[in-house]
């Protein structure tokens, strides 16, 4: 009998860690008197974009910024305990922009997490990262995971274009955040 | 028109089946395009008796991939690369001496601009493998210095599970990327290893790693002048181009003749990264003129006031980790590389055991 070809990956034998599949954290039919968190990641014009978004969820849907930070570390996942900061003083997120290789991938990991949270999430990706978005999604037991996406380039843009691209999205993130009627 | 044919192979040498064997590790997704040896038990376990370590023990861990590397996979991955046994010490140093940089616990190999690790080798194990530290040191043609950075890269590839096109996300990615290693040419060289300067013995085996972003040479062969020269090494490591947060780090493997000529004038590798942190860099009008004059919160390059001639140093100052300095290639032209570091460097080399005896480590291993 030929030698066995040994596989390079290490994941022949393993079963996959979590299970397949994301319950949405509960959803509220609308987003007055909510609070909203935003978290940025540090790229170019995202802590911009989002506090766009968190105005015009202020002025147009009665919701009220209640945290707002930034993750340091792009390339990397929110720390349990930031996700727990926001638990604690949110009814939903924001979060983005995905405007890289790693940090595309981490915002989506981070949308998940705040998911099984229980805060619902709008994670915003630029759309030339949707494949490591998606791969990101899988790795994290959520094939097929949605989120908010927004033409390439983000980083270029000036003031008065991430204005026009926040009330772009805000259509998208009020459907995102809320149950569906 | 007739094909010529190598000498006769040894007659149980069977290709259709090596055929079929690269075939299947291509079908698998674990090429990196190349052929690959196809790893069995017998090889990968002469890997794990050169290396003389627990095939568990975790040598990197990628949390938000939910992936880690053991020295086992890391055999495997060295042995379809095609290394030969003894080279794996050489490749776990070079694994663990990435693992000692900032940038590859980060977003490091999912990043668009594509880095690609510089492994240097230093000590009596460059001969003994034969690793070219010459002519061509940065290119093809020897077995120990393609074999090992393919292996890094067949790693992240398999182990880590960083594709291109999926989690790998680089834009255009740096020529070189999974091929850049060599051996100091320590005997041309006139200063000590790069590995002593790291900490270690002047006479060990030892590897030095970081990413890259991006390489240029300077040619320069007609200035018996060390100042000029250096000049001409500042000018290339100010340009703007690669040059995207307040400070970037850059270093130079220096050719043996330009090495030898900067020495002669008394330059010795300190002094030689104090003259360099004073001149490269660029006038904040010069920056301004290509939309890099100032620094946001988070220290990201973009368009400021512009307009005045203030001159803003590249690197952030003027030691070992924002200047690595390495001496190799042939001693035939005044040819070195300007090579661009990643982040930094984290200054440390990291020894490679000497060799054990395979057929003695086998036994205790098992």
């Amino acid at each position: 009998m030929p030698n066995a070809i040994l596989d390079p990956t290490g994941r022949a034998s393993r079963v996959p860690a979590s299970a397949p599949g994301l319950d949405l954290a509960l959803r509220r039919s609308d987003l007055a008197g909510a609070r909203v968190g935003l978290m940025d990641n540090t790229k170019h014009n995202a802590a911009l974009l989002l506090a766009e978004i968190g105005k015009l969820l202020a002025s147009e849907q009665g919701a009220t910024v209640t945290a707002r930070a930034t993750k340091a570390n792009f390339a990397a996942p929110a720390p349990a305990d930031l996700v727990e900061r926001y638990r604690a003083a949110c009814d939903v997120v924001l979060t983005g922009v995905g405007d890289c290789g790693s940090c595309s991938a981490s915002a989506v990991a981070d949308g998940i997490a705040f998911e099984r949270a229980g805060l619902p999430a709008a994670v915003i990706c630029s759309d030339a990262f949707v494949v490591t978005a998606d791969a990101m999604a899988e790795l994290r037991g959520a094939p097929g995971y949605h989120y908010l996406q927004t033409p390439h380039p983000v980083a270029v843009l000036t003031a008065d274009q991430v204005r026009q691209r926040a009330k772009q999205l805000l259509p998208g993130v009020v459907e995102m955040l809320t149950a569906p009627r | 028109m007739t094909a010529t044919t190598a000498p006769a192979p040894p007659d149980e040498l069977d290709p259709d089946a090596a055929q079929a064997a690269i075939e299947y590790c291509y079908q698998q997704g674990w090429s990196d395009g190349l052929p690959l040896v196809p790893a069995t038990r017998s090889l990968v376990e002469k890997f794990l008796a050169a290396a003389g370590r627990s095939r568990h023990e975790v040598i990197g861990r990628l949390p938000q991939l939910e992936r880690e590397v053991t020295v086992e996979l890391a055999a495997i991955n060295a042995a379809m690369a095609g290394c030969l046994p003894e080279y794996f010490p050489v490749v776990l140093a070079a694994w663990e001496a990435l693992m000692l940089e900032r940038s590859t616990q980060g977003g490091g190999w999912q990043s668009t601009s594509g880095p690609a690790p510089l492994i240097v080798v230093n000590g009596p194990v460059r001969k003994e493998l034969g690793f070219n530290s010459a002519g061509g040191v940065f290119g093809p043609g020897f077995r120990p210095n393609a074999t090992v950075p393919r292996a890094i890269g067949l790693i992240v590839r398999n182990a880590y599970g960083i594709h291109p096109h999926e989690l790998e996300q680089a834009t255009q990615g740096l020529p070189g990327r999974w091929s850049i290693c060599l051996a100091e040419t320590e005997e041309e060289s006139p200063w000590p290893p790069l590995a002593a300067e790291a900490g270690q013995a002047a006479d060990a085996s030892a590897v030095s790693a970081t990413l890259l972003r991006t390489c240029e040479f300077v040619d320069n062969r007609h200035t018996g002048s060390a100042e000029q020269l250096l000049t001409d090494f500042a000018d290339t490591i100010g340009r703007s181009g690669a040059w995207i947060f307040r400070y970037a780090s850059a270093g130079i493997v220096f050719c043996p003749e330009h090495a030898q000529l900067v020495a002669g004038a008394g330059f010795d590798r300190a002094a030689v990264r104090q003259f360099l942190a004073e001149r490269s860099g660029r006038s904040t009008a010069g920056l301004a003129a290509v939309g890099k004059d100032a620094c946001d919160d988070n220290g990201v390059r973009g368009p400021g006031a512009g307009g005045s001639g203030d001159f803003q140093r590249m690197l952030p100052g003027d030691a070992a980790q924002h200047l690595l300095i390495a001496v190799a290639g042939a001693r035939n032209a005044g040819i070195s590389m300007v090579v661009r570091l990643f982040a930094g460097w984290s200054g440390t080399a990291v020894l490679v055991p000497v060799l054990r005896n395979t057929a003695a480590s086998n036994k205790e291993n098992s």
